[in-house]
């Protein structure tokens, strides 16, 4: 069967060729519009890379993780990585994402998009199966996307994708094709579907707990997860993807994820002895394990510049935050370079209080505010607040960045007339109340394309309320228009006029205060290889060997 | 109301001490035996090295604290954001935190917050340091229980005592961390949790002390007299107690700081930006493998010898004034 290549990529080409597109983002576009890797990387006019050639690999060996095992149970449901990197190893994905941005077919043989972007056909691969020997079917992405887009799931893919997909949207076409209906455009699909609360399930046999019945598609199986203490699996021998060597994936013996909580000391000095393997670094700061290992032999670093960031947000729908004065006050107070200097070691790029970064393809220049005590002041007078405020700042102590970013802040607002007493507490307190507390700080993870975190965050649902990881309940009507526009635009420089205004808009009014964008580190012993860094952390460990 | 003392006969060989006196007069006697009182404590202090050596390590802190605003230009919260981690220089004698903030005015003020001032929020502070208030909080609710538990006896004794012996039970760190945990990060919540773990042990000490007083004859003399188990307790027992009170006053305020440090070290001490020795042991740590070990060797130091001072001080007293005895 031919499929035939969306118009678009024409254009992209003819963009790229222009120079108004980089070389890397016009991969990227391309291979978001059904164009295979291989052949966007032949019409950029660069070479394909293979990784690996099977001389190169030895079999074996079982790699020791260092991670945090919380409680897991339905992975739609998930909210941090560390999780998803354990069961991402057993369940898998209909689209990869790869550390350069550019997403690669997975569970799907390829997709095609129609020309106005809102009917796209996913082609699932065939011969694939469950690790309990069930065939993989459409059955199971339609049952899946239906717990994506379930309220009662209450999964952050819904926030994702619940703005263009709904589940009448969802049409089988036979067991191995599916369509998507979307009630508007939307280019990025295929990148949505590697989000990570968005693992394959088996429709026979999932319950809503993936412990209970741990049947995914991917080369291992679960032996054994015990939170807080350790998760073990093994290597399946009969999986579908095949090595270098022709023979099945993956090369190692299995995998044993070790509870190491976030503290980094233990970890840095693990390493150092050779008593693990890999720092799963997703969920912790890591700046302190990036400096004490850089330089070390035994320890080899993955550098990845990402828009993870911490981001200070205030609830709209709180006093005095309510007030959009009081929140670009506090915005002013932010002195970006130091804050980047002293809280992230220097290592990542200054915020700009909006959370869209410099390397989103749809970035516009914009200029990083400076520290203004003085227009922190005035604002806050304007509000009705001449005297100053005072407002209890939530972080979690576990994040050092964050807690120091905090320190900063305090104190350089005080020439703001704002006072701030920090409010520590362990992270997984954070975690049960970040979307409730009035003023707090957030990790948030990176993601590839400026549209995916506004659309996840920053605006409301049908009916006008805030979608479920919308932190802080600011819903603003042209903004969420501008959104909408943006989504659908697939022309970049036409989407990056869309995000000047759409920056202008959240710096001025929004809740979001962001210090700095976060450079994230993957660290692995030097024994370690067909690693590749990226930057949400995800591991991508199939084509991964000892040396 | 009538003169007890004049109408009861009193036993002759009570009258002999000082605690058969009405609360006035044995006040007086009291102040007249100041001066030699004073003699008495530095004469201990001189003639045992132990508690001469405890007592300058503690001066020294006491004397940083109270004095620190005279000690350092800077604040303990001033950041110079050019020069962070840095060793000790001319310009920072001890060196510079992650932040750039200077690691001598953070450690004395943070003797200050131990030993010297409470601060109550960022507007109210209160004098006598953190550690001190939680021991003299800890010490009044534990003399009261001892007292009443040991004199009264009966189910009251009992009750009261196996409540405390099953607070003794819970490990000290993790009662620490339930009572922070559950009620938050703040000096008042730190003298709190040190209360709750001290009232115990303090308890169980005037308890025992209480019970061997009580079959004194002064004590006989006293009911003979009519006085009332309040008077009896406060006036005639508690301050026979005081000697051995003292010394585990002193202990107590060693495992206070320590108590500080660790809360802070968990990160549920005080709040930042607090010149919390404990927290700055657990910031400057991530810095020790990148070669930056100052900001938490010298907060390190600092408990330490706190801590010694205290035990040394306490420790030479004790075989002083049993040598005395």
């Amino acid at each position: 069967m031919t499929r035939k290549m969306h118009p678009a990529v024409k254009d992209l080409k003819s963009d790229m060729e222009k120079g108004k597109l980089s070389r890397r983002e016009f991969i990227r576009m391309s291979t978001l519009l059904g164009v295979s890797a291989f052949t966007a990387t032949q019409m950029a006019g660069l070479g394909w890379v293979k990784k690996a050639f099977a001389g190169n690999i030895k079999r074996g060996g079982t790699m020791r993780v260092a991670t945090s095992l919380q409680k897991i149970a339905h992975p739609a449901n998930y909210s941090w990585i560390a999780g998803s990197n354990v069961t991402r190893q057993v369940a898998e994905y209909l689209t990869l994402t790869d550390g350069k941005n550019i997403t690669h077919p997975y569970l799907l043989e390829n997709w095609e998009a129609s020309d106005d972007l809102k009917t796209w056909t996913f082609n699932l691969r065939k011969g694939v199966t469950f690790n309990n020997g069930d065939a993989f079917v459409a059955d199971d992405v339609i049952f899946c996307m239906n717990q994506w887009l379930d309220d009662k799931v209450g999964s952050s893919m819904k926030g994702m994708i619940g703005g263009y997909l709904d589940t009448t949207g969802i049409e089988k076409v036979n067991d191995h094709q599916i369509k998507l209906h979307l009630k508007i455009p939307e280019i990025a699909v295929p990148e949505h579907m590697f989000h990570y609360p968005a693992q394959i399930l088996n429709h026979r046999t999932f319950e809503g707990d993936f412990l209970k019945a741990p049947h995914g598609t991917g080369p291992y199986t679960m032996e054994e997860y015990r939170e807080g203490e350790m998760a073990i699996i093994k290597a399946r021998s009969d999986y579908w993807g095949k090595g270098a060597d022709g023979k099945p994936l993956p090369y190692l013996d299995g995998m044993k994820f070790i509870d190491m909580g976030t503290e980094t000391a233990p970890m840095i000095a693990a390493m150092k002895s050779g008593d693990i393997d890999f720092i799963d670094m997703s969920d912790i700061a890591g700046t302190d394990i990036f400096m004490a290992l850089k330089d070390d032999p035994k320890a080899q670093i993955l550098t990845a510049p990402t828009a993870s960031a911490r981001v200070l947000r205030m609830r709209a729908d709180m006093k005095p935050f309510d007030n959009e004065k009081v929140r670009l006050a506090i915005k002013k107070c932010q002195n970006h370079e130091k804050i980047l200097a002293l809280a992230q070691m220097g290592q990542g790029l200054e915020g700009q209080d909006f959370h869209v970064y410099q390397l989103h393809p749809e970035y516009c220049e914009f200029k990083t505010p400076a520290y203004d005590p003085q227009g922190a002041k005035k604002l806050l007078a304007e509000a009705g607040y001449p005297n100053g405020i005072e407002v209890n700042l939530a972080v979690g102590s576990g994040w050092p960045d964050v807690v120091r970013y905090a320190e900063i802040l305090k104190q350089d607002a005080i020439a703001g007339g704002v006072k701030i007493n920090i409010q520590t507490m362990p992270n997984s307190q954070y975690w049960e109340k970040w979307d409730q507390v009035d003023f707090g700080i957030t990790p948030w993870t990176h993601r590839p394309l400026g549209t995916m975190v506004l659309n996840l965050a920053y605006k409301g649902d049908e009916n006008g309320k805030p979608v479920a990881w919308n932190e802080t309940k600011w819903v603003d009507e042209e903004f969420s228009a501008l959104l909408e526009k943006a989504n659908g635009t697939l022309d970049v420089e036409k989407r990056r006029k869309i995000f000047c205004d759409l920056q202008r808009i959240q710096y001025e009014r929004g809740t979001v205060g962001i210090g700095y964008w976060r450079a994230v580190w993957m660290v692995a012993g030097a024994n370690v290889k067909g690693l590749d860094g990226h930057p949400n952390g995800y591991m991508l460990f199939n084509e991964v060997s000892f040396s | 109301m009538p003169d007890t003392t004049k109408t009861t006969p009193v036993p002759a060989d009570a009258v002999e001490t000082d605690n058969t006196e009405n609360g006035s007069n044995g006040a007086a006697a009291e102040a007249e035996k100041q001066p030699g009182r004073l003699r008495e404590t530095v004469s201990i202090l001189l003639s045992s090295k132990t508690a001469l050596v405890g007592f300058v390590i503690v001066a020294f802190w006491v004397g940083v604290a109270v004095f620190a605003p005279y000690l350092t230009e800077y604040s303990p919260f001033d950041q110079d954001w050019k020069a962070p981690n840095k060793g000790p220089s001319a310009e920072h004698i001890l060196g510079t935190d992650e932040l750039g903030r200077d690691l001598w005015a953070r450690l004395i003020y943070g003797a200050r917050v131990v030993l010297v001032v409470m601060p109550v929020n960022d507007n109210v502070v209160l004098p006598g340091g953190t550690a001190i208030w939680g021991v003299v909080v800890a010490l009044i609710v534990g003399a009261f229980l001892g007292l009443v538990s040991g004199y009264k006896g009966g189910w009251i004794d009992e009750i009261t005592m196996r409540l405390l012996d099953a607070m003794m039970a819970i490990p000290v760190i993790l009662l620490y961390l339930i009572i922070v945990a559950a009620i938050g990060a703040s000096a008042v919540n730190v003298v709190i949790a040190i209360t709750i773990v001290g009232v115990p042990g303090i308890a169980r000490l005037v308890r025992s002390l209480t019970l061997d007083i009580k079959t004194r004859e002064y004590i006989r003399a006293a009911e003979t007299r009519g006085e009332s188990a309040w008077y009896i307790m406060f006036v005639e027992i508690l301050p026979n107690t005081r000697g051995p009170i003292i010394i585990d006053a002193m202990l107590r305020i060693g495992y206070a700081i320590f108590a500080m440090g660790t809360l802070g070290f968990l990160g549920i001490g005080m709040p930042p930006p607090s010149p919390d020795w404990g927290s700055m042991v657990a910031k400057g740590r991530a810095f020790i493998l990148m070669g930056s070990p100052w900001a938490a060797l010298w907060p390190s130091l600092a408990i330490a010898s706190l801590v010694v001072g205290l035990n040394l001080l306490a420790d030479g007293i004790r075989e002083e004034s049993m040598r005395y005895q």
